[in-house]
């Protein structure tokens, strides 16, 4: 039953997926993306990740994509994709380039699922089926004693990279005014 | 759950091989953004059936979540600092296809 849950998941992940790529309305592949960020959330609470599903629907859901489509509504890309020369078909409107994206990305794919399928008997299943605590296999307090203690390096990393990640945004979407590359900017209200 | 690893690494291989193929094949930015954000998450599943596998043969072992959680600050950061560089291309040349991109010289 479960395992049914699981399989319903991964299907519902993949043609999510397909719709990120394919769709035209830069709005329908955000959006998909979020379902498949909820049904990859489905599958963490089905894998005993408690708080990674959590993590994944409030942040990732939550402020990524919602961070996705504040700029698409604000940049007003509802209905521009059929200017960016991809009316016919979004994927085969330059048949060259478009052939090795997919090319590399089915060799890619291949590649790896041949892997694991091959590999598969050298991974070691657990023999009692995949007993799990109650806690779920990301209990808080080991967690966090693990984050503050062995990655507390990586940890103070995350935080400069987040940092000069916000300054690095304040200065790109600042508006340039007085260096004269900017182009005149027609029609807009300065404050 | 009972169900074997490789389906989970299988799914996240999956969902990589989709994201490449919009990251390679698609002109708008928004999209290869959102590709991006696909490839990601399917490391991260990726960590998940790992640390299952590991949790599962002794011990619960926290060192996938922990991975998993600086994948999702990293892509944070790469959609935050992406989506200024579409807002300040849209700003220059009021598109977001990656043609217009495609000559740095103006």
């Amino acid at each position: 039953m479960v395992n049914l849950l699981f399989y319903i998941a991964a299907l519902v992940a993949v043609l999510t997926a397909v719709g990120v790529v394919l769709a035209r309305n830069p709005v329908i592949s955000v959006l998909s993306l979020l379902s498949c960020f909820a049904s990859l959330a489905v599958i963490y609470l089905l894998a005993g990740f408690q708080f990674l599903a959590a993590i994944q629907i409030l942040v990732y859901g939550g402020a990524i994509m919602v961070l996705f489509l504040f700029v698409v509504m604000l940049l007003n890309l509802g209905g521009l994709s059929q200017e960016d020369g991809e009316q016919d078909d979004p994927l085969f409107h330059d048949r060259r380039r478009s052939g090795g994206g997919l090319a590399i990305a089915v060799a890619l794919g291949s590649a790896s699922l041949i892997g694991i399928l091959r590999g598969a008997r050298h991974l070691a299943e657990p023999t009692n089926g995949f007993a799990m605590p109650e806690e779920g296999l990301d209990a808080l307090p080991a967690l966090a004693e693990a984050m503050f203690t062995r990655y507390s390096l990586p940890f103070e990393a995350a935080s400069v990279l987040l940092l000069s990640a916000a300054v690095g945004v304040m200065v790109l979407a600042k508006r340039q005014r007085h260096d004269g590359l900017a182009p005149a900017p027609s029609g807009e209200d300065r404050p | 759950m009972t169900v074997p690893t490789e389906h989970l690494l299988a799914l996240a291989a999956i969902l990589f091989a989709i994201g490449v193929a919009g990251f390679f094949t698609r002109r708008n930015l928004i999209v290869v953004l959102t590709s991006i954000e696909l490839m990601l998450n399917a490391a991260n599943l990726t960590f998940v059936a790992g640390a299952r596998l590991h949790s599962a043969n002794g011990g619960v072992q926290v060192d996938g979540p922990i991975f998993v959680i600086f994948v999702v600050a990293v892509a944070a950061v790469e959609a935050a600092v992406g989506l200024a560089l579409v807002i300040a291309l849209y700003r220059r040349k009021q598109t977001v296809s990656l043609d217009a991109i495609a000559r740095m010289e103006d």
